[in-house]
């Protein structure tokens, strides 16, 4: 056991850090759901980052450490598939950005992918579609949604490289969630530490303090489970670390709004660009009741 | 005890559905736009002339002032038809809900007279002018001044989060006339008075619903003060009263959840955990029911301040959390261009818990009105 990382993995973790600052504030004058980062996402391309878990010295630990740290700036970018998932495909020509497309349902970032994983029930299958066969979508949730349209020709996966994609797919969503999960959080306990009503800041409410402090907990809880599941590389730790985000996130984002108050639904302040982003994340590979039952197959021993 | 209508509840019931069914465009459950948009404002308009017209904007209101003094039963049956065909009378629903009713209790005869008509003709919108940005749960310390100059009142200041002020022809508005809780007012304000400065802001719930309402030396005559002045936290105790479970949101949240698992059902993907989270749900909306029941149940019997009243909110925030979840994680293509009802669900929902007093506040009422916990100290 070392919970520290080596100096290589800090130096890459620290310049992602130095990078994702310049794209720290959420453009004022925004007012939407759906914020692009395509200037964050060419200046992670010019720097060669989506490609740091196939550097050994980086690996899938300081990757997943990316992927967290990216999903803290209030602009989308794809990085989750590409720094977690890209490196398990079978073959080397599946470029990125990549996206899900399950059960048919629109994904995130399905409009822009030159990849799809296309999940159908137990089946999964890569496909490199053409733009013409995929669409943007409009929704809540503040990632670029869109779907398929067209028929692409899709390469099924056998059953173990299908498990391998589901469980780095389970890794990615969960390093995701805890980097949205500790945004969000982030920007409420600043919120409730300058908010005053009764003369006092809303942070020094005990109904407050205890449930914000719980949500601190549960965030922290999926970062260890991530880096865990990153770091082990098995297929169990994958499955826990992802239950324990969309458990968390569930609960997370109710409280995180009720402690903004009105501000909370604004699209002025930023907070909705991490809990619609946690939403979305939400209903993938099954929902908790998929991930429940990962854990239940893969983490304890048949009866 | 009986858990079950009378036939002229269901007859109501019936006609109100009816009426629904004949008046409501056949797109009307496609419409993407927000609660409070634009195009729902103006379809607001003419539906609630209609609905007065045939008697179901103010059935619950006195003879006098175009009722016909029916029960809290049948004005919590039609706001539950109401609220769950996606509330076709807008901003509509406060004014019959409690500024109506309000009126009626502290107006001055030329108050009522020139207000509560065109109120039960369906041909007015209010706002609520209580939130300020220093002032949300704690209401009290409110700072939007007004000011005596012989017979007008000079209001300077901010309100926040005033939902149709986009629309409204009059304002609800607190004021402070003096320091402290019993130096408020209450103003009925022309939002065409000059010095009012309406701005919207974008939000999570969709086009129109909240505002900003700036007050840059608005004056107002004396004559347009509701009550005595200072006297409006007593009238407001009143009117949130009347408002605390007035919107049946339970009802909505029902009706999305059957929608939602019908969907689902169709698709054949109303697996093992979609079943058990929509029964939680199902059984959290039905808690909510009987909850809010219980207070017109009070009400109809003449007892208007029960502390039950925030048991019955909180109740309702848990139900529409648990369809929201629900609908969230086991049909979000709904929420991306899938199904536009279920998104103007979500749109609501998600403001159940702060809109109207955030549910903590409700919570440390339940510890405080229901539980007898003594105080936290402050
Ligand atoms: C959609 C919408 C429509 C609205 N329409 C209107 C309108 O028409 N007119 C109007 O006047 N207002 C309106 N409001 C405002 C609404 O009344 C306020 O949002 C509400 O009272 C909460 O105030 P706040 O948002 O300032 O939150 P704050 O008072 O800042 O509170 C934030 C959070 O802190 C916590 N908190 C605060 N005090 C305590 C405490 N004592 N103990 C424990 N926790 C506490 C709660 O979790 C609360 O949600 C609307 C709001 C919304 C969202």
């Amino acid at each position: 056991m070392d919970f520290v990382l080596t100096d290589d993995q800090s130096a890459v973790v620290d310049a992602i850090d130095r990078l994702a600052q310049s794209f720290n504030e959420k453009p004022i004058d925004f007012h939407g759901f759906a914020l692009r980062g395509d200037a964050l996402e060419q200046a992670l391309i010019e720097g060669e980052y989506f490609d740091i878990v196939q550097i050994p010295e980086y690996g899938p630990t300081a990757a997943a450490l990316a992927v967290s740290r990216l999903a803290q700036a209030p602009f989308a970018v794809e990085a989750a598939l590409s720094m977690l998932l890209r490196h398990a495909l079978p073959g080397d020509d599946w470029p990125r950005p990549l996206a899900v497309v399950e059960n048919g349902r629109p994904g995130r970032f399905v409009a822009q992918a030159r990849t799809l994983i296309i999940i159908d029930g137990e089946c999964i299958g890569l496909a490199r579609p053409t733009p013409d066969m995929l669409e943007a979508v409009d929704s809540i949730f503040a990632y670029p949604m869109g779907r398929l349209v067209g028929q692409p020709q899709i390469t099924p996966l056998d059953g173990a490289t299908a498990d391998t994609v589901r469980q780095w797919l389970r890794v990615a969503l969960a390093a995701e969630a805890s980097g949205l999960l500790q945004a969000a959080l982030a920007s409420t306990v600043e919120h409730v530490s300058v908010r005053k009503q009764f003369g006092r800041p809303i942070g020094t409410f005990q109904a407050l303090r205890h449930r914000l402090a719980e949500c601190a907990v549960l965030s922290g809880g999926v970062r260890w489970l991530a880096l865990q599941a990153a770091a082990t590389g098995r297929p169990g730790d994958a499955a826990l670390a992802a239950s324990h985000a969309q458990e968390s996130a569930t609960r997370v984002v109710y409280d995180l709004h009720q402690m903004l108050g009105a501000m909370g639904m604004t699209l002025e302040h930023p907070l909705h660009l991490w809990t619609y982003r946690l939403k979305a994340l939400l209903s993938e590979l099954g929902g908790r009741g998929g991930q429940a039952q990962a854990v239940a197959e893969l983490c304890f021993e048949a009866g | 005890m009986d858990f079950d209508w009378t036939a002229e509840q269901l007859s109501f019931r019936a006609t109100v559905r009816r009426f629904l069914a004949e008046n409501l465009p056949p797109d009307w459950e496609t419409r993407a736009d927000g609660p409070a948009s634009e195009m729902q404002s103006e379809f607001a308009e003419v539906f609630c002339g209609k609905l007065a017209q045939a008697g179901l904007l103010v059935p619950h209101w006195p003879a006098r002032w175009g009722g016909r003094d029916a029960d809290a039963w049948t004005a919590f049956i039609l706001a539950e038809e109401m609220w769950m065909a996606g509330e076709p009378r807008g901003g509509q629903y406060m004014n019959v809900n409690w500024i109506g009713p309000t009126l009626m209790l502290f107006g001055s005869e030329a108050q009522q007279q020139r207000y509560i008509p065109p109120m039960a003709q369906g041909k007015t919108i209010w706002c609520q002018g209580f939130s300020e940005p220093e002032a949300g749960s704690d209401l009290a310390s409110l700072r939007t001044r007004a000011d005596r100059h012989d017979e007008v009142y000079r209001i300077n200041g901010q309100k926040i989060w005033t939902s149709y002020a986009g629309y409204a022809d009059t304002c609800f508005l607190l004021a402070r006339t003096s320091p402290g809780k019993g130096g408020i007012s209450i103003f009925l304000l022309p939002m065409d008075t000059k010095g009012i400065t309406v701005r919207q802001i974008p939000s999570v719930i969709g086009e129109g619903d909240i505002h900003e309402v700036f007050f840059d030396d608005v004056e107002v005559p004396a004559s347009a003060m509701l009550g005595a002045e200072g006297q409006a936290w007593e009238i407001v105790r009143t009117s949130l009263s009347l408002e605390r479970v007035g919107i049946p949101r339970f009802a909505m949240a029902t009706r999305m959840l059957t929608r939602a698992v019908t969907t689902l059902k169709k698709a054949g993907r109303f697996g093992a955990g979609a079943v058990e989270q929509a029964a939680r749900a199902k059984a959290a909306c039905e808690a909510a029911r009987l909850y809010s029941y219980n207070i017109i149940d009070q009400r109809v019997r003449g007892v208007t301040a029960s502390p039950e009243a925030s048991a019955a909110r909180v109740a309702t925030v848990m139900a529409e959390r648990a369809v929201g979840e629900f609908v969230v994680e086991h049909l979000p293509d709904a929420l991306a261009g899938g199904d536009t009802m279920l998104l103007a669900h979500h749109q609501r929902a998600i403001v159940a818990g702060i809109a109207s007093g955030a549910a903590e506040i409700q919570l440390n009422l339940v510890a405080t009105e229901l539980l007898k916990l003594p105080r936290e100290p402050r």
